[in-house]
């Protein structure tokens, strides 16, 4: 499926402990392909992946404080994509014109939201935790598409690619599909607050076995 | 202490990464590896008649393939015992698990390498897929340890078996392997970059 990103509100592209406070992490999202990064502050950023100097990937730029510098040449961005500095000339104050196409990014239910339009984020009750992102080969099924292969008791959906679902064996989890174009697709979950390691670890094998028919159903 | 090295190859980087964790003095005897293939001359086929690098040779001891050097070195040199720990059998046999899976990993990241940068005749789908195989097993073996508190692959400590796997797993991307789908993997490589004493190679990319 080609799904551009201007067109379908929020994406889940990542569990929130897949990028920390000062790094940089590259996420696909439908055919787009962004730069996630941290400032020191914790704030999550999302980025086109493309310095406007000359198109380096800025997901493997380095943090300094709540900036981003390029791999490159070193052009600094600040927490808005607009460039405050050019280090090979650093008597000039960069014109305001430079700047980093951004995406609308929030946290919710331990997921990592991206938008480009101003609708609002998907509103997400109680304290959850990450347990496991899984890599789908194939192009992505729909959510709806994808309960269909599990046992579910009840399911609330919280965005076109977001459910909170409870399940007869692991309990309720979020489980959110995210669309990369020819790169297939991911599949995040995340569990209550309260999960400890035998619940994770048991999401996690179900939801290895949910992948493995997802993919086996895409090659017959 | 003499490695027969080349620079670019992530077997003779494995060497080199536990030398430096163990802060150890050595000769590097560069290997022309490319474009040279010093490594297939007859000169060097007695030396390792795999006509592989890396060797090393201590005093008399003469060792090939890099998982027995990370052995040889760890056991005899690295007075913590932390590197190849071998108090538990379990433990033992865990480590020696991983240092056998980064041989597979060589067979197949490293090969979609050398066919992307130095234009080896292979099949790169092939080499690409089973890396592919290789890091999803990684990807839940590192989330699962996570679920334990457990930062590598065989328990709280860094061990050589992380540094055995570490090399081609953070070079795929140069053999066209995304990453990105890793994020149990990318949280290592992070972690990994960050140990006191590491040492980093060319196309490795350290967060600071
Ligand atoms: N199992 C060996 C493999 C070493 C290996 O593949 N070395 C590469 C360089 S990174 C090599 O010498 N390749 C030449 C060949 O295999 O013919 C090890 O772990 O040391
Ligand atoms: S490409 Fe980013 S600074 Fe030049």
């Amino acid at each position: 499926m080609d799904t551009d990103v201007s067109q379908v509100g929020w994406i889940p592209v990542a569990l929130n402990n897949a990028v920390q406070a000062g790094s940089a992490i590259r996420v696909i999202a439908g055919t787009d392909d962004i730069a996630l990064w941290r400032g020191k502050d914790g704030v999550a950023h999302a980025w086109e992946n493309r310095c406007p100097h000359r198109g380096m990937r800025l997901s493997y730029g380095t943090v300094c404080g709540n900036r981003l510098r390029c791999l490159y040449h070193g052009w600094i961005y600040d927490g808005s994509g607009t460039c405050v500095a050019i280090p090979a000339h650093p008597d000039l104050t960069p014109p305001q014109t430079i700047k980093v196409r951004t995406y609308r990014c929030v946290e919710a239910g331990a997921l990592i939201w991206i938008s480009d339009e101003d609708n609002s984020a998907p509103a997400i009750d109680g304290h959850w935790t990450p347990c496991r992102s899984l890599h789908i080969e194939v192009a992505m099924p729909d959510l709806p598409e994808i309960l269909k292969w599990t046992k579910v008791n009840s399911v609330r959906p919280l965005s076109t690619y977001a459910a909170d679902v409870a399940l007869p064996d692991q309990g309720r989890l979020i489980l959110a599909v995210h669309p990369m174009g020819s790169k297939g697709a991911m599949l995040h979950c995340a569990l209550p607050a309260s999960a400890r390691r035998d619940s994770l670890l048991s999401a996690s094998h179900w939801l290895g076995e949910l992948r493995s028919r997802i993919e086996q159903a895409a090659v017959v | 202490m003499k490695l027969y090295d080349y620079v670019l190859s992530g077997n003779c980087y494995k060497i080199r990464l536990l030398l430096g964790f163990l802060d150890l003095d050595y000769e590097k005897r560069p290997v022309d590896f490319f474009p040279g293939r010093e490594h297939k001359s007859d000169a060097f086929l007695k030396i390792n008649p795999l006509g592989q690098i890396p060797v090393l040779e201590d005093g008399e001891i003469r060792i090939r393939d890099a998982q027995a050097i990370l052995i040889y070195l760890a056991s005899r040199y690295d007075k913590s015992g932390e590197w190849f720990p071998g108090q538990s059998h379990s433990q033992i046999a865990e480590v020696a698990q991983w240092l056998a899976f980064s041989d597979m990993i060589t067979s197949t990241a490293s090969a979609a390498r050398l066919h992307d940068m130095l234009g080896y005749n292979l099949d790169i789908d092939a080499a690409r897929a089973g890396a592919h195989r290789l890091l999803r097993v990684l990807e839940d073996h590192l989330a699962h340890q996570e679920f334990d508190g457990h930062d590598w692959l065989a328990g709280r400590r860094p061990t050589i078996a992380d540094i055995s796997c570490f090399p081609y797993v953070a070079l795929a991307e140069d053999g066209g392997i995304d990453l990105f789908c890793y994020p149990a993997i990318l949280r290592w490589i992070r972690r990994f970059t960050a140990l006191d004493g590491f040492h980093s190679m060319p196309g490795i990319n350290v967060s600071p």
